[in-house]
């Protein structure tokens, strides 16, 4: 919005006044600046503010909910380990019944009575294996479960 | 009239963005740089006296500083802060009981006298803008506060109408009508001559 906008009369000497009365109330009415202490009494009024009572309690009530929502966090991520453990170990016992099942009989036509034993053993040692390499963090076994 | 410029808009948007992500002290150091101006003119507009509106500017940035976590972006980010600061001006006038006490039409009355005590010759202006800032004092309150602010902000209406809380079209008549004021006490002092004006500005 200039001068001309303001002036709603065809006179062009009242329209001349306008524009200058514009031009001259810019000149007039320069914004006010802030005095050079101010940044630090503002600085020293947030400092006092921040250790003031209510401004620790306000800190705390915020750090409470900070904590809650961790803790959802971690419940949430609990819930989700729990579920792929099970899952692995339900998965896991499918597929060693499903594996027993396949290498029983041809154990028995090469160990005889003796195949139950070669069986477990061989089942011991898998498992054995799979405990040190998980323990260790050696060994990366891939999980097909793990999307469970 | 001017709008509100993009990158203000962008300027408020990442601040509320800061907001939303919790990061309140980066919200806040960026919120001063961009409103401590606008809150001091602001304060002083409303209060006319700069002392009283630093002191005012500095309650309204702590007490913003202390509310920032629960801005909920129902209202604007200006419009939040500057009615954080209307309110404490408020506070601030309240206090000052001598003026507090003064109704808007005493205050026009008052405005009238001197008005008339200028007309007699009661004063002598050093200069065309000392003249004229003498004669904006003297409007009613409302033309006053659109009038000063329209020039402080660069002669931004919306900016304007954000900081006082009023609708674009009230600062607009608002502001003709202290235009139209000014211009008959200028023809009243006899200083209606547009080259006075310009000469002056040289």
């Amino acid at each position: 919005m200039s001068g001309d906008e303001f002036s709603a009369s065809d006179d062009p000497r009242a329209q001349a006044l306008d524009g200058a009365l514009d031009g001259a109330l810019a000149r007039a009415l320069t914004p006010p600046a802030l005095t050079p202490g101010f940044q630090l009494r503002l600085q020293a009024a947030l400092a006092r503010e921040r250790a003031s009572p209510g401004s620790r309690a306000a800190s705390r009530t915020h750090a409470q909910r900070e904590q809650r929502e961790r803790m959802a966090e971690l419940d949430a991520g609990y819930l989700r380990l729990r579920r792929r453990t099970l899952g692995t170990l339900i998965g896991g016992a499918f597929a060693a019944g499903a594996a027993v099942a396949v290498v029983f009989p041809w154990l028995q036509d090469g160990f005889g009575a003796n195949a139950i034993y070669v069986l477990a053993s061989a089942g011991a040692l898998l498992g054995i294996g799979i405990g040190t390499a998980s323990w260790i963090g050696r060994v990366r076994i891939p999980n097909p479960f793990e999307r469970l | 009239m001017q709008s509100v410029p993009a990158d203000a808009a962008a300027q408020d948007r990442d601040i509320v963005a800061l907001l939303q992500t919790g990061a309140l002290e980066a919200a806040f150091q960026r919120t001063l740089a961009r409103y401590q101006d606008k809150v001091y003119r602001l304060c002083c507009t409303l209060l006319r006296d700069p002392t009283a509106a630093e002191d005012a500017a500095q309650e309204s940035l702590v007490r913003i500083w202390k509310a920032m976590g629960s801005y909920d972006g129902r209202a604007s980010l200006s419009t939040w802060i500057y009615s954080i600061t209307r309110n404490r001006c408020l506070s601030a006038m309240a206090r000052r009981r001598e003026l507090a006490s003064l109704s808007d039409a005493a205050v026009e009355a008052e405005a009238e006298a001197q008005l008339q005590q200028l007309d007699s010759g009661g004063s002598e202006p050093q200069d065309m803008s000392a003249a004229l800032r003498e004669l904006v004092d003297l409007l009613p309150e409302r033309y006053r506060r659109t009038l000063v602010l329209f020039y402080y902000e660069d002669r931004s209406v919306s900016e304007v109408a954000s900081m006082l809380g009023m609708p674009e079209g009230t600062v607009k008549t608002s502001l003709f009508r202290a235009r139209a004021a000014l211009a008959e006490q200028l023809r009243r002092r006899g200083l209606d001559d547009p080259r006075q004006w310009l000469e002056a500005g040289r």
